[in-house]
């Protein structure tokens, strides 16, 4: 009796146990994740890319360490004084180079060939993700020369090692991308409107001045290369770039996401402003000094001499390092700069008397608020090249453009920092450890003193 | 037919006895064994006396004794139990196994039990009772040098910190390398405890379980052992069996309390001669202690100095008199306290068992706020429904309850902040001002107080878990029996994590809310058949079905820029996140276990498993895991037999394929929230501007993953001498892992920066050696020695195509990381430029940037710069009982092996490191250094060759030694001598042996001390009482990621701890 109650409930457990078996309980759907989407819609993309290209392109991996070298920060402690000293690593940029080809360039790819699907074509779209790719591939190949672009973002289809672009074709790419993303932006074809974009709120005008006033940075760029040509091309896409600060391409932050050099000086702390630019502004008296520059414990604007380890000179001031202060992928400013230059370097003066006016005029409205005519009518200095470039040095506070310019045309000219572990200061960022890593056969072998391709 | 005679003969015996001595009484009873099932053949002598009988078929026996009388049980392969005739004329006696002898069960994969000798592979047990004595929180902690093949990594002395633990080597690059846990054949989640270089310490999750409960540990080790848990059985397995009232004839209550006291082990050595300030100045709230001689400087008394309570420090004779000091730091550190209580109750009979327990555990940790505790119960039942059919049930609730501290690479770690205050800086004389604000050494800024941190920063959670299973077994024939085992796993972990507005790391404050929901359901279906072809040749099979199914989820909310100062929560700021994410997946299995067995010599065994898993593709979901096993006892062998010197001899050997699966969601892509950080801050997120939005993940999905593999051999003996008096057991075992899983990582110039591949082969060879010896077995006195030694080599053989190293963790530089051809977790980081033969370059070119004389750093690419593996293990427990006392002591011994001591050498730059004591250097006037007045001690020739680097880049050698005097001064300490001046990684790699004496435990037994308690023990232990070690930081049984791949790394870990425990138990 009892054995046949075993069996029986033996018999029962097996049934329970193999009814439910392989068929119905090893199901496929079960390894589609529930929490992340498998596509997700152009406007939730626009968003994610714009805010990394202003964390990281004006963050602390590129600006804080260049404008390290360009004396307008000074580090005073630990890695931001390694720096100083100019020795960066492969792995100190992986985490720039990474954000810089995932979260800005591959988005940005997944977004343009999404807004080129058939029956749902929003060139409006591809003409924004065709700015913003040139923007980041721009400020990336002046970093570091030769890089990868039209073999990357072919993971998914199995290409894991993307050989390298030489500088010169990326500048072409760069100047392609831009010509192309005009007419997508004035495209009547359109079929999603354009939001999520937090640069311009979906202003296409904007748009297609941010692509002419890109296109005006990267030709004077290769002023070194192709001599007058630059100028006349940078001033030909210039003129229908930027006609105001309103239109400067900017990512903005706010309180819950706050900008990278604030956030940097809450929680490392270890820069200050060089003595190179706070002396530049305090021997001209230039309004921009407060706004540039916080007072230190002492009530003083001083800038840490670079190498002397100076923590008691002044931190970044709000128009750097504010809360909420938002960072320039490229300004009005620049733009007249730009004009500036090459107006004086073709020797027409009077044109470039007033874009050399216009610039400084724009910067310090930016700056600090106020119309300072006064200030410039006194105190600006005679237009030279030099002046013109140390006044653009002083705008581009922030920014990539000092190093950018300075490799180019040696303006402002700096001294070595003391206990210097490169013989000149570098001019390029290394190649990152990632691409060293995984990609060794394509990288090209620098040190961190070899020139750019338009470093010449 | 012999039993039978023998009873009647006893029968006879006792007639004749009973008449002899009228006030003889007789005793009757019946002997079982453990099961319940009768055991003829039982020796029963009246203790000094030849008096005896033997029990019959049934387990019967009469005797006849006098009260007072001691009766001896004795049976071949059972513990041998006397009892005292009292004034019951019944005696009912169940008699245990003997685990000292030959035929030792032991519970193998799936619930299996096996006789020990028959065994083709190497299974080791671990005695409860070392257990019980210990006092780790975490009973992984007490595996700890109780057998070979075994390494396990306690992360810190913090709290109820994770403990990291493999067998054998490690199995998978990036996934997990940590063994199976089952308790009561229910396997169980037991890993977590992976930390990351900062926030705080948490738990592996084997911290739920309450050591009291356990019966029995066997450590399955090698493929063949493992090979029934298919995809779950890579890493080993640790086989739980928790305590039952089976054994038992009367109730029993076991209370047992014990309190333990923690006291911070070794610490890095700080130097205590010089201030705060810079180029021997003093400043206040500098970074680094580069300042005057403390002996130099007086207080001035300024009382609008708020920073300290007496004022600046100022140059003797220019201030109020009151001389400048040197502070302890470590006067930070507590003593721990932990106090232990733990109930049980149990019995048995033949209907049914019990046994229930609870526990508490609470402990104060060295660092003040840092706290563990555990609740624990459990009931365990099981009862006969009919005499073929049991069934029986576990249950175990536990809450874990702990404060975390924060750690490491963290602007608010305890040790990073303590070990970088000057020591003319007292930490301890108040942590907040007044108004809320923060009093530190760098005047607001830098770090936080370790005094602020312990106290307003707080990251408490709270695990409460739930593990149950029903079990059932029904003899349906002599040669066929089913058993099932079905049960769940499940916990709910919350967190809470706050920091008070202020706190560097978050100077707005914040609020992270966490809860999870883990859960796992298994259930096993077995049914056995057994046949004996002929006395010689008998066979046993199993078969049977197992699902499994794992599934959790998370919720996480946080908060910064809180409103309300400390308030916490997540309504008090306009600032929140929120995230959530799911992990499910099911697997399915048969399998088949025959055993045979010839001549009681040659036992041969095979598996076989296939496995189904929705985590991989579907065209490939289905694997197949063959073992196939032979135990040959030679002593078995004509003219083998009986030798005197050999008294047991068994070779053994075994190959089995086994194998891991993919984690969830691997085979496609997905998008995820987007958000963005540099490595140095805490980054942006959404929602921003209003918005949300997502981004594509960086790990690019793949479509045609398959099972990794491992296939493994082991050959081995069991070499029994002089009567059982002297055991060796000898094991060797390669384990070749193929198609390991891994997220490769890749160039993100290809848009991802891994993809998931069954990419790496990784190998792991290895020598076991045990060895038991009954030195003295003497009537009162018994030495006992246990010892294991351990080597493994466990190299990577193979990654990706193109990929050469994968990370592990750590940081930037240096970092851990698996790569080709080297040990698994090698260490990856900055050298000194060398020349070809590997000699150090002394720089001798005057003209360039390097200084002369010194070493440099070279920064070209990152290089192997050691391991944290160590080159053996070894461990030997000496046991020593005289009459009711025991005394024991391990023994622990790691040879060879790497730390990464970047503790040290980050305060080399801030000049708190004793090694920065010698920094004082004599000046000519002609400004260069006047070696004659220099003291000695001061000045150093670096080893090496001179040499220097041309204009590429590139090491230019000489052949000539280094002679050059060089002073290690502040601007070498700034610059290459330490990490954030520059300095490569090499120069902070230390040697991590060490001999340790683990345990040691003195325990004395009162047997019967008062009426009514059987047994009243008190016992004392010692843990880390003794630590030789060259590592010249904390105890380096540490890692600064807790239980996690990537070991060898310390900064500012925190230290760990001695402990001295007292406990007693009292049985009745």
């Amino acid at each position: 009796m009892n054995k046949i109650k075993g069996l029986a409930l033996a018999l029962f457990a097996m049934l329970i146990s193999l009814t439910s078996c392989e068929g119905e309980w090893i199901d496929s759907e079960l390894n589609i994740d529930p929490d992340a989407p498998s596509d997700v819609p152009m406007n939730l993309l626009l968003p994610g890319i714009q805010q990394s290209m202003g964390y990281n392109l004006m963050g602390n991996n590129s600006v804080r360490t260049n404008n390290i070298w360009m004396q307008i920060f000074d580090g005073v402690s630990r890695q931001s004084f390694t720096e100083a000293r100019y020795q960066l690593t492969p792995a100190d940029v992986n985490n720039l180079w990474i954000n810089t080809y995932t979260e800005m360039m591959m988005n940005t790819t997944i977004l343009v060939q999404k807004s080129r699907m058939e029956g749902s074509e929003s060139p409006h779209y591809t003409g924004i993700g065709q700015v913003m790719q040139a923007t980041t591939l721009g400020i990336t190949t002046d970093l570091f020369g030769d890089v990868p672009f039209s073999d990357a973002f072919e993971g998914s289809r199995g290409n894991l090692t993307p050989v390298y672009d030489e500088q010169q074709k990326v500048y072409d790419t760069i100047f392609t991308l831009l010509d192309n993303a005009v007419p997508n932006l004035n495209s009547s074809e359109n079929t999603f409107a354009v939001s999520g974009d937090v640069i311009y709120g979906g202003n296409l005008a904007k748009w297609e001045k941010a692509a002419n006033s890109i296109k005006a940075r990267h030709y004077l760029q290769l002023s070194n290369v192709l001599g007058n040509e630059a100028y006349t091309k940078a001033l030909a896409a210039a003129q229908d770039g930027f006609e105001s600060n309103a239109d400067d391409y900017l990512v903005p932050f706010e309180d819950s996401n706050r900008n990278p050099i604030f956030q940097f000086m809450e929680q490392r702390g270890d820069i200050r402003m060089g003595a190179t630019l706070v002396d530049l502004l305090v021997s001209n008296d230039d309004p921009r000094l407060e706004f540039y520059v916080e007072a230190n414990g002492d009530g003083e604007f001083v800038g840490s001499e670079i190498g002397s380890q100076n923590e008691s000179a002044s931190a970044p001031g709000p128009a750097i390092a504010g809360t909420d202060q938002a960072v320039k992928l490229m300004t009005y400013s620049e733009l007249k700069f730009i004009e500036a230059e090459a107006h004086f370097r073709l020797g027409q003066t009077t044109e470039a008397q007033a874009a050399y006016e216009a610039a400084v005029a724009a910067s310090l409205l930016r700056v600090t608020g106020e119309d300072q005519s006064d200030w410039i009518a006194s105190n600006l200095p005679g237009m030279t090249l030099e002046s013109i470039l140390t006044q653009k040095y002083i705008d581009g506070v922030g920014t990539n453009q000092p190093y950018a310019d300075w490799r180019r045309t040696g303006l402002p000219s700096l001294e070595l920092a003391p206990g210097a572990v490169t013989s000149s200061i570098p001019t390029r960022f290394p190649y990152a450890q990632n691409e060293l890593d995984y990609n060794r056969a394509n990288v090209p072998t620098v040190t961190i003193t070899d020139k750019v391709w338009w470093d010449q | 037919m012999k039993a039978k005679f023998s009873s009647i003969l006893t029968l006879l015996l006792a007639f004749v006895v009973q008449i002899t001595f009228a006030q003889d009484q007789t005793i009757t009873g019946t002997v079982t064994d453990e099961d319940g099932l009768p055991l003829p053949g039982v020796n029963i002598v009246i203790k000094g006396t030849s008096t005896g009988v033997q029990t019959d078929f049934d387990g019967n026996y009469t005797i006849s004794a006098v009260q007072g009388d001691v009766l001896v049980f004795s049976f071949i392969g059972l513990k041998t139990a006397d009892y005292v005739v009292g004034n019951n004329n019944v005696l009912d006696v169940v008699m245990t196994a003997d685990s000292a002898q030959l035929d030792e069960v032991v519970v193998t994969a799936i619930g299996i039990t096996r006789d020990e000798k028959e065994l083709g592979y190497n299974v080791q047990t671990v005695d409860a009772e070392t257990i019980t004595t210990q006092p780790n929180a975490d009973v992984v902690n007490s595996l700890a040098g109780q057998t070979s093949g075994v390494q396990i990594v306690s992360s810190s002395g913090e709290a109820g910190a994770s403990t990291f633990m493999t067998i054998r080597g490690s199995a998978s690059i990036t996934g997990n390398n940590q063994p199976l846990f089952v308790i009561n054949g229910m396997p169980i989640i037991s890993g977590g405890g992976n930390s990351g270089t900062g926030g705080v310490n948490t738990s592996s999750r084997s911290i739920d379980i309450n050591p009291d409960d356990i019966a029995s540990i066997s450590v399955l080790k090698g493929g063949a052992a493992t090979a029934l848990y298919g995809v779950r059985a890579a890493n080993g397995a640790v086989i739980i069996t928790t305590k039952s009232g089976r054994n038992l004839t009367k109730r029993k209550i076991e209370v047992h309390s014990s309190i333990a006291i923690d006291r911070v082990s070794q610490l890095p050595a700080r130097q205590d001669e010089f201030a705060q300030g810079n180029a021997g100045n003093w400043i206040g709230g500098y970074f680094a202690s580069w300042g005057p001689r403390i002996s130099d400087l007086e207080y001035d008394g300024d009382s609008d100095y708020k920073w300290d309570p007496f004022g600046r420090l100022v140059p003797e004779g220019t201030g109020n008199g009151m001389p400048a000091r040197a502070y302890d730091a470590y006067d930070f550190f507590q003593t721990g306290v932990t106090s232990t209580n733990r109930f049980s109750i149990s019995n048995g009979n033949d209907q049914g068992n019990y046994f229930f327990s609870m526990s508490n555990l609470d402990q104060e940790g060295i660092i003040p706020q840092d706290t563990y505790g555990r609740t624990t119960m459990r009931l365990n039942a099981s009862t006969k429904i009919s005499e073929a059919i049991n069934f029986g049930a576990d249950f175990a609730y536990t809450n874990s309850r702990a404060n975390n501290i924060q750690k490491g690479s963290n602007v608010s770690g305890i040790m990073l902040g303590l070990l970088r205050t000057p020591p003319s800086f007292d930490n301890s004389a108040g942590y907040e001002f007044a108004d809320g604000s923060q009093r530190n050494y760098r005047n607001g800024g830098g770090y936080d107080n370790p005094y602020w941190t312990a106290n307003n920063i707080a990251f408490m959670e709270d695990v409460n878990r739930f593990t149950g299973n029903i079990n059932f077994s029904a003899k349906v024939a002599d040669w066929f029996n089913i058993n099932y085992n079905g049960g769940v796993d499940w916990y709910n972990r919350r967190y809470v994590d706050q920091f008070k507005i202020g706190s560097r790391g978050n100077p707005t404050g914040y609020l992270g809310e966490f809860q999870s929901y883990n859960g796992i359901f298994n259930s096993d279906l077995l049914l056995n058949f057994n046949h004996d072809f002929s006395d010689n040749f008998t066979a046993e099979l199993t078969v049977g079905n197992n699902l499994y199914r794992s599934y959790s989820k998370f919720l996480f909310g946080d908060a910064t820029g809180l409103e309300i100062p400390d308030f916490y929560q997540l309504s008090n700021s306009s600032n929140n996140t929120t995230s959530s994410g799911v992990s499910e997946f099911k697997t399915a299995a048969v399998f088949a276990d025959l055993r045979l067995s010839l001549y009681d010599m040659l036992f041969l065994g095979f598996t076989g498993r296939n496995d189904w898993s929705t985590t991989m593709p579907e065209s490939n979901q289905s694997a197949f895991y063959p073992s196939a096993s032979l135990g040959f006892i030679f002593t078995e062998l004509e003219g083998l037999k009986g030798n005197s010197v050999l008294s047991f001899g068994k070779l053994r050997g075994s190959v089995a394929r086994t194998a891991n699966i993919a984690s969830p969601y691997n085979t496609s892509n997905y998008f995820f929230a987007s958000a963005t950080a540099d490595g140095w801050t805490n980054g942006v997120n959404f929602p921003y501007q209003g918005q949300t939005a997502f981004s594509v993940g960086s790990g690019l999905g793949n479509p045609d993953l398959t099972h990794e593999n491992q296939d493994t051999w082991e050959v081995g003996a069991d070499l029994r001498f002089f009567n059982n008096r002297l055991g060796l057991d000898l094991t060797y075992f390669e384990n070749e892992n193929s198609d390991l899983l891994l997220d490769v990582p890749i160039a993100a110039s290809s848009g991802f920066t891994s993809t998931f591949l069954n990419a790496a082969t990784m190998e792991s060879k290895g020598v076991e050696i045990s060895m038991n010896a009954s030195i003295i077995d003497a009537k009162d006195f018994n030495w006992n020695v246990n010892a294991n030694f351990t080597k493994i080599t466990n190299k990577v053989t193979q990654l990706a195509d193109g990929v050469d190293n994968v990370f592990l963790g750590g940081f930037t530089v240096p970092q851990v990381r698996a790569v080709v051809g080297a040990e698994y977790r090698s260490i990856f980081g900055f050298d000194w430029y060398r020349d070809e033969q590997g000699r150090v370059l002394i720089n001798d070119d005057p003209t360039d940037n390097f200084r002369d004389g010194y070493p440099m750093a070279d920064n070209r690419e990152m290089v192997p710069i050691g391991d944290f593996n160590p080159d053996w293990t070894a461990n030997i427990t000496n046991a020593f009982t005289y009459k009711n006392a025991r005394l024991s002591f391990l023994l622990d011994i790691k040879q060879g092996g790497m730390l990464y001591n970047g503790t040290a050498f980050a305060m080399n730059f801030f000049g708190t490191h004793e090694r920065t004591a010698n920094r004082e250097v004599v000046y000519t006037d002609a400004g260069t250094i006047d070696f004659s007045q220099t003291p000695a001690e001061n000045i150093v020739v670096f080893d090496g060759v001179y040499g220097r680097v041309d204009a590429n880049g590139n090491p230019v050698a000489t052949n000539v030694e280094n002679v050059t005097p060089v002073v290690e001064d502040q601007a070498w300490f700034q610059g290459q001598g330490s990490n954030f001046g520059g300095g490569p990684s090499v120069a902070a790699m230390e040697p991590a042996d060490w001999v340790r004496l683990r345990d040691v435990t003195l325990s004395y037994d009162f047997p019967e001390l008062v009426n009514g308690i059987d047994n009243v023990q008190v016992y004392a232990t010692g843990k880390n009482l003794w630590l030789h070690t060259p590592y010249t930081g904390v105890d380096p049984e540490t890692n600064l990621g807790g239980a996690t791949n990537a070991q060898g790394m310390d900064y500012f870990n925190s230290p760990g701890t001695k402990t001295y425990l007292m406990g007693v138990k009292v049985t009745f």
